[in-house]
């Protein structure tokens, strides 16, 4: 099992390798002879980025790590109208802060292949929304490419540089949590010679104000412009060698399936022994080629389609077929769930249904069966780490407002002071929100300080954001209330990290990928700003967060505390690595009284409870040795471990 | 052989991603055709974590559906429990016994069940084959703790009709691991399959 890095970077044409979609997409990249690549992360699409920041410098390929997506979008594009091969990656959520610059520079196509990957995260395995990027695709008239396989998503990707090329368009490569986060087999192809020789290759910008001046003036002519584009694109893709019609040539049933939903549809056909079905594999939702459907549709009587999420292939294939006075009957939606992802169960449970047959596995008799396990199941959801800050942070927030004030939190690990025993996140919405959200929240309760009047009883709000949050779209938040001069507490949860895409880099750290960037403390932001108060804490010291934290309520205005202490989880891996040990706690049983404090207001989860003794308990293969639980303690019954106890 | 399912279920942080990779690999190498399902991002964070492992001559989709998994390999007893619908009939489940108690269950807000209660539905209500010991202590025997994942490999590869071979597992280990860990690591193996073939009585 060699290093992903290496397998990504291997001038071996024709070996088989097993790689994570994500990173195969890198490769195909790497493939495509690309130039830039920016993105910030977003599960699920951050190990595209992960393996684009190992494998870049050894490729030639210039990258980094952006603040938000839409300053990552236009780093890309700027290099693709340069005539650079150029790439950015987000997650569905992170389409929307890019959409500003999407949906207008759409019109200004590009010069050298602009491919703007995109995952979606359908169930929402680690997502605050379910959001078909094909809708938006749609929307802008930019063509998607969808992947069924990690490696068919290499192969698309050096697809979507060409068509791209071609076109002089944005293409989307869309995938799902299924294809980013699931490991195939992937035979890997030929390295340029640019980049086998880690040859960074620079572009060159011929000015044209008339396209790349987007005034009413120059915008009018892009819109039809952008439509003729997509209608010869749709064109194009009768011969997209991801698009294909498989099956039973004289069948009367046919069966339409874009991207992954594909795999769930062969395993489905196969479980229930169905050949005699004709198979439109879409590796182009849209647009959809009719040439294709013309040619698919050619003796059927009855079509499925099954497709996750939002009925987009339906509405295109539903729409030609009207128009065609096609006397076939077309189902989809009606028989394939519009919300959730797509699973093989699924796709059996409509293909039987369409057909009328028996599933092969009688699933309703398996969930009863289920049914009567789950009172027995104790739930498990995500949980802050042990050592993890954020808990100490909480914690003496909650303290400090005894539990009285409004805590609009944001996007990131922190989310989770959402449950017990924290229980310190009352909104939660986008990236950056929680600053917005917590000046609108004072505004209405109390009134802006600049302001006659003020509101009968001053509530409290305070505000949780992480560092990468912060830079990401936190900072006009931020200038916006200090502006306007609302009464909000913002606590930076500093953790020097994108914790939870996967310990990313960003300004608070300042490292790149390439070395030292530079650095920006969030401090000094603040006061540049003009917050009315400043502090710097370090939240494994409880006592002194708590009385920072008292001291800014203090304080009329915008107030700004940093909490800074590296997050565990990234610390703790990297002191494993270097063979170092760490100080684990215990509970010493002559103190302990069973009061639950440790567990019923500070909830680490290397803590729990010993219901022989009635008392608290550490499991020392999960403490991390902050010593939070000594602090909170009032008996002093948690103490380290000596050296060699362990 | 047309597939092949496991899933692997455990607690975010125990090495089930990795455990799931290293089979992915000694099924690529065997020759097979390899899926591998996985949850990236939050549910990590001590989260309820199932992955699965698929390989054969004819797989598609990365996610085992449920009534379909031949075997089990769960880190955490509850959470063998959680994801039981996924065995098919006669399945086996190779489960480490020792629990990771929930904050909710230490908060009095839920109730962790007995083994016996979790293997009771394993055997009664799914007909399926249980395999438990503390995957854990053997581990701490081996070296450390981290090697729980290859102590639970290791036995694995003991259930009767598992496809790849246990020499062939153990070399994928060898070079997954960082060197000075090989021995540890070896050890945890070797310990896992004592551990399987004794209650096998084989």
């Amino acid at each position: 099992m060699a290093k992903v890095s290496d397998i990504v970077l291997w001038d071996k044409p024709g070996e088989r390798v097993l790689l994570l979609g994500n990173q195969a997409i890198a490769r195909g990249a790497l493939e495509a002879n690309i130039a830039v690549y920016a993105a910030y992360p977003g599960t699920p699409s951050s190990e595209l980025t992960d393996t684009m920041a190992i494998v870049s410098k050894k490729a030639g390929v210039y990258m980094e790590y952006s603040t938000n997506e839409k300053v990552a979008f236009e780093t890309a594009l700027a290099a693709a109208w340069s005539g650079l091969r150029a790439m950015t990656a987000m997650k569905h959520v992170g389409l929307n802060v890019a959409a500003d610059t999407f949906m207008s520079a759409v019109g200004m196509g590009v010069e050298g292949g602009f491919v703007i990957m995109v995952a979606d995260d359908p169930s929402m395995w680690s997502s605050q929304n379910e959001q078909d990027t094909r809708v938006y695709a749609k929307f802008a008239n930019v063509p998607v490419l969808e992947p069924t396989s990690p490696h068919e998503a290499k192969e698309m990707t050096k697809y979507a540089f060409e068509l791209s090329e071609k076109f002089k368009h944005f293409v989307i490569l869309r995938t799902t949590t299924r294809t980013s986060h699931a490991r195939g087999d992937v035979v890997l192809g030929e390295l340029p010679e640019e980049i086998k020789e880690r040859k960074r290759k620079f572009g060159k910008f011929n000015k044209d104000p008339s396209r790349f001046v987007d005034v009413p003036a120059n915008a009018i002519k892009f819109h039809p412009a952008i439509l003729e584009k997509i209608e010869k694109i749709r064109e194009e893709l009768n011969n997209c060698p991801f698009n294909w019609i498989e099956g039973k040539e004289d069948a009367k049933i046919g069966i339409i399936t874009p991207g992954l939903n594909y795999a769930y549809v062969k395993e489905a056909l196969a479980w229930l022994g169905i050949e005699d079905v004709k198979i439109l594999k879409l590796g182009t939702p849209f647009p959809v080629p009719y040439g294709l459907l013309e040619k698919f549709f050619e003796g059927l009587e009855r079509v499925l389609i099954v497709e996750e999420l939002e009925p987009v292939v339906e509405e295109q294939v539903k729409t030609w077929g009207f128009d065609k006075k096609l006397n076939i009957e077309i189902k989809g939606k009606e028989l394939v769930p519009r919300i959730y992802e797509m699973t093989t169960r699924r796709a059996v449970t409509a293909i039987a249904k369409f057909l009328g047959l028996e599933t092969p596995i009688n699933f309703e008799e398996l969930d009863k069966k289920y049914e009567k396990v789950k009172p027995l199941l104790p739930p498990r959801p995500p949980s802050l780490c042990p050592a993890c800050p954020h808990r100490n942070s909480f914690y003496a927030i909650k303290k400090a407002t005894r539990a009285k004030a409004i805590y609009p939190s944001d996007i990131g690990c922190y989310t989770l002071g959402l449950l017990p025993p924290l229980k310190t996140v009352d909104t939660t919405v986008a990236m950056g929100a929680s600053i917005g959200i917590g000046h609108g929240l004072s505004i209405a309760q109390n009134g802006s300080l600049s302001e006659e009047q003020q509101g009968p009883e001053k509530q409290v709000v305070v505000a949780t954001i992480g560092d990468s949050t912060f830079y990401h779209t936190g900072l006009p938040a931020l200038a916006n209330a200090i502006y306007n001069r609302s009464n909000v507490l913002i606590v930076v949860l500093d953790n020097l990290v994108t914790a939870m895409t996967g310990d990313q880099p960003n300004p608070s750290t300042g490292q790149t990928p390439h070395g030292m960037g530079k650095r920006i403390p969030i401090e000094d932001v603040a006061k540049a700003m003009g917050a009315d108060f400043v502090a710097v804490v370090d939240p494994y010291d409880i006592k002194t967060t708590y009385e920072t934290v008292k001291k800014a309520l203090e304080v009329e205005g915008v107030s700004v505390i940093v909490s800074r202490q590296v997050c565990a989880l990234h610390r703790i891996g990297q002191m494993r690595r270097r063979g170092e040990k760490w100080p684990i706690y215990y509970v010493n049983e002559d103190k302990c009284t069973g009061c639950r404090i440790c567990i019923n207001a500070y909830g680490c989860p290397a803590i729990y409870w010993d219901e022989e003794k009635k008392q608290a308990r550490v499991e020392p293969t999960m403490c991390w040795g902050c010593g939070g639980c000594a602090q909170v303690c009032p008996f002093g019954a948690f103490e380290p471990m000596k050296e060699g106890e362990q | 052989m047309k597939e092949y399912n496991i899933v692997i279920t455990g607690v975010g942080g125990q090495g089930v991603l990795t455990a799931a990779n290293i089979l992915g690999w000694a099924a690529l190498h065997a020759g097979y055709k390899v899926r591998l399902g996985e949850v990236h991002g939050m549910s990590q964070r001590f989260g309820s974590v199932i992955s699965y492992v698929r390989f054969g001559e004819d797989v598609y989709g990365s996610m085992v559906p449920e009534g379909k998994a031949n075997v089990m390999l769960s880190f955490e007893p509850v959470e063998a429990l959680r994801y039981v619908n996924y065995l098919k009939e006669g399945g086996m489940v190779v489960v480490n016994t020792k629990p990771i108690v929930p904050v909710q269950v230490s908060m009095g807000m839920a109730k962790y069940p007995s083994l016996e209660e979790i293997r009771k539905v394993f055997e009664e209500e799914f007909k399926a084959k249980w395999i438990g010991f503390n995957a854990e202590e053997l581990a701490e025997q081996a070296g450390h703790v981290v090697t729980t994942n290859t102590v639970l490999i290791g036995a694995l590869t003991q259930i009767p009709e598992f496809p790849l071979d246990a020499e062939h597992v153990r070399e994928v280990i060898k070079i997954s691991v960082p060197p000075k860990a090989v021995d540890m690591n070896m050890k945890a193996f070797d310990l896992g399959i004592k551990a399987t073939k004794e209650i096998l009585g084989l």
